[in-house]
């Protein structure tokens, strides 16, 4: 089912959450809405739920005006971040209570639900678990048990809030790849929030991006990481250098002439402009005038903190790179830029 | 002492040599929290001596009768009336009150509203008012010819005070913050996304009443219940003045005791006190066993 947001605006007081948004959530797809905290994305979700309203604009699910409808009423899986299980109930319970309290004549009978509940607890691969309560799983269980129970009711969508905030690293991206499995088996319509780019560029087939109550872009992880819309979208999306400079001629200086930094598009004057940490190179060069002042070893990879002219920038290479290159910390270097985006100040 | 001795095994089991297994110390997990045995010690004689120690002397002043003088002076069909009016009317106040204790806590945690302060300290009156000053002011609000005895009286034929729904009323009034203090908290700590993960899988807002809210509160709810229930039978200041006192009919337990007392039966008295201290004992144990087996449901 697709969904259809369109001028959405919500506000707290003086705090405007939402400012006139518009979006489409194509039938089928998983769609990620990504941004920092207080952008926004939650009360999008929680609008589409039913859990809040807005003070204008339109939503139709499935080309049906929602506004008006109730929560119980829009077939909506919502998924917490903190699971919201109900803690007196079993698992079994827990995901059964869609069921249960359906309206008589919609209810199906107990055999039928233990059906569903087992072959949803099979899905979720918590079968063993079916007579425990939440207090005795583990967080990564909890949001299973969770995400099987909004599945129990049949739902047209399925709604994520920050599903995986609450849990730590490991159980994080086994789930992440899970939940990417599942939707392509099972191919509901999906939104879920986050505040972690990563999460939204690997799970997502498309990518919000939203700040201050606004959709600043909207692509496929690709389109959003290779050409971000706007300085906010390049700053969020991973890690980068920022430079401010002033652009004559296609040519970014930064500082007094400390570095100059090709540049296409047309801006002019004063801008910024980001280098990605892999895409700073760093030679070894005596003379040179940077100085490197710290090198970590994270993995695979290495991060190298160099000083230009007091300027703290970051660059990034594979271990082997730093081995053929033999620097270490303190020594002088020369660094150049592949490649760099520039937006006008 | 017994912390010493764990750690001990520890050392000697590191040694790799021989394994010693750290003895289990008595009623105790292992913890890194001091203090258990003054704690417990300082607990027991405290309780010892505050309640046990009275409670023991009460006992042993109606000994002295012999079981067939206990049984005799517990059975008479006076003191069998006031057992039933001063148990049966405190468990019926300890009900109203467990729901409109528990609306009232309701509505001091969902809503807000001009005046909620004030209304939230009112609560708490029942407490603070001297007994026989309630005894008082009801007997005079319900008495015949009072503000709302005499409306009552004339409209519908109600006779409230010296009746046992006189004594209920009194029970009510004292009863009351218990149960609203008790479910208070409780309430407030509710998560709201339970109730909106129970919305959004289709529940009304009953079906979510029913079995999100109040299975969570439930348990504070029975703590509401037997603390207002324990005040409602020992309670004398402001029962005695509403009541009426015709035994048989609407004379409370307290009350006989003291009559007993005047007429210098002391044995009698404590008989009396000591079957009143069984009746409420299993009556609260009872009680508490059914909160701990709601707790374990979901604690656990």
């Amino acid at each position: 089912m697709a969904i259809q947001v369109s001028g959405i605006t919500k506000r707290f007081n003086d705090f405007t959450a939402l400012d006139s948004v518009d979006l489409e959530v194509k039938s089928g797809e998983l769609l990620a809405l990504l941004g920092p905290s207080g952008s926004g994305k939650t009360t999008l979700l929680r609008i589409m739920a039913g859990l809040e309203s807005p003070d204008g604009g339109g939503l139709l699910l499935n080309g049906e005006e929602a506004l008006g409808l109730k929560p119980r009423d829009r077939q909506v899986g919502f998924v917490f971040q903190h699971y919201a299980l109900f803690r007196h109930m079993t698992v079994f319970d827990n995901v059964a209570f869609g069921l249960k309290v359906r309206p008589r004549g919609e209810r199906p009978g107990s055999a039928e639900i233990k059906r569903r509940v087992t072959e949803l607890l099979e899905l979720v691969q918590l079968s063993p678990f079916a007579g425990r309560y939440p207090a005795q799983l583990s967080g990564g269980q909890r949001q299973r048990v969770a995400l099987a129970r909004a599945l129990a009711i049949e739902p047209k969508v399925l709604l994520l809030d920050e599903p995986f905030g609450a849990l730590d690293a490991k159980v994080r991206k086994e789930l992440r790849r899970w939940l990417r499995k599942l939707h392509d088996d099972i191919h509901i319509t999906s939104v879920f929030v986050t505040h972690d780019q990563e999460e939204a560029l690997e799970l997502a087939d498309r990518v919000v991006v939203m700040n201050q109550g606004r959709i600043e872009q909207i692509g496929t992880p690709a389109e959003v990481y290779d050409h971000p819309a706007s300085a906010f979208v390049y700053e969020f999306l991973g890690q980068v250098n920022r430079f401010d400079c002033t652009v004559e001629g296609g040519i970014a200086r930064v500082g007094d002439g400390a570095l100059a930094i090709p540049t296409q598009g047309g801006v002019q004057g004063p801008a910024v402009a980001y280098v990605r940490p892999h895409d700073l190179g760093v030679t070894p060069a005596s003379a040179g005038p940077a100085r490197i002042s710290g090198i970590h070893v994270v993995g695979p990879d290495a991060r190298i903190d160099i000083d230009l002219a007091g300027l703290s920038l970051e660059a990034e290479m594979d271990r082997e790179r730093l081995a053929t290159l033999g620097i270490a910390a303190g020594d002088r270097c020369a660094i150049h830029i592949d490649r760099a985006r520039v937006f006008a100040r | 002492m017994v912390a010493a001795a764990d750690s001990d095994g520890a050392l000697a089991g590191k040694g790799g040599a021989v394994t010693v297994r750290a003895p289990v110390p008595l009623f105790r997990k292992p913890s890194v929290l001091p203090g258990f045995g003054l704690t417990l010690g300082f607990t027991l004689s405290y309780l010892g001596f505050i309640v046990l120690v009275p409670l023991a002397a009460l006992i042993f002043r109606s000994s002295g009768l012999g079981w067939s003088g206990f049984w005799s002076a517990v059975t008479t069909p006076r003191v069998l009336a006031a057992f039933e009016v001063s148990f049966g009317l405190s468990f019926a106040a300890a009900l109203t009150n467990a729901i409109f204790g528990f609306l009232v806590a309701w509505v001091l945690v969902r809503y807000d509203f001009p005046g909620k302060r004030l209304v939230d300290a009112l609560v708490d009156l029942p407490f603070a008012l001297p007994t026989a000053v309630a005894g008082i002011a009801l007997s005079a609000l319900y008495a015949p010819n009072g503000w709302l005895g005499k409306p009552l009286n004339e409209l519908f034929g109600m006779k409230v005070a010296f009746t046992p729904l006189g004594i209920a009323i009194a029970l009510t009034f004292i009863g009351l913050p218990f149960v609203v203090r008790t479910v208070q908290p409780i309430l407030q700590d509710l998560p709201a996304e339970e109730e909106e993960a129970a919305a959004s899988l289709g529940a009304s807002r009953f079906q979510t009443f029913r079995s999100v809210i109040l299975p969570a509160i439930l348990p504070a709810l029975v703590t509401g219940f037997a603390l207002s229930f324990a005040r409602g039978v020992g309670e004398y200041g402001s029962v005695i003045f509403i009541a009426g006192n015709m035994p048989g009919l609407t004379e409370i337990l307290p009350l006989l005791i003291v009559i007993k007392l005047e007429q210098y039966d002391y044995a009698g008295a404590a008989a009396v006190g000591t079957a009143m201290l069984g009746v409420s004992f299993v009556m609260l144990l009872i009680l508490n066993l059914l909160q701990q087996w709601m707790r374990s449901r979901h604690a656990r």
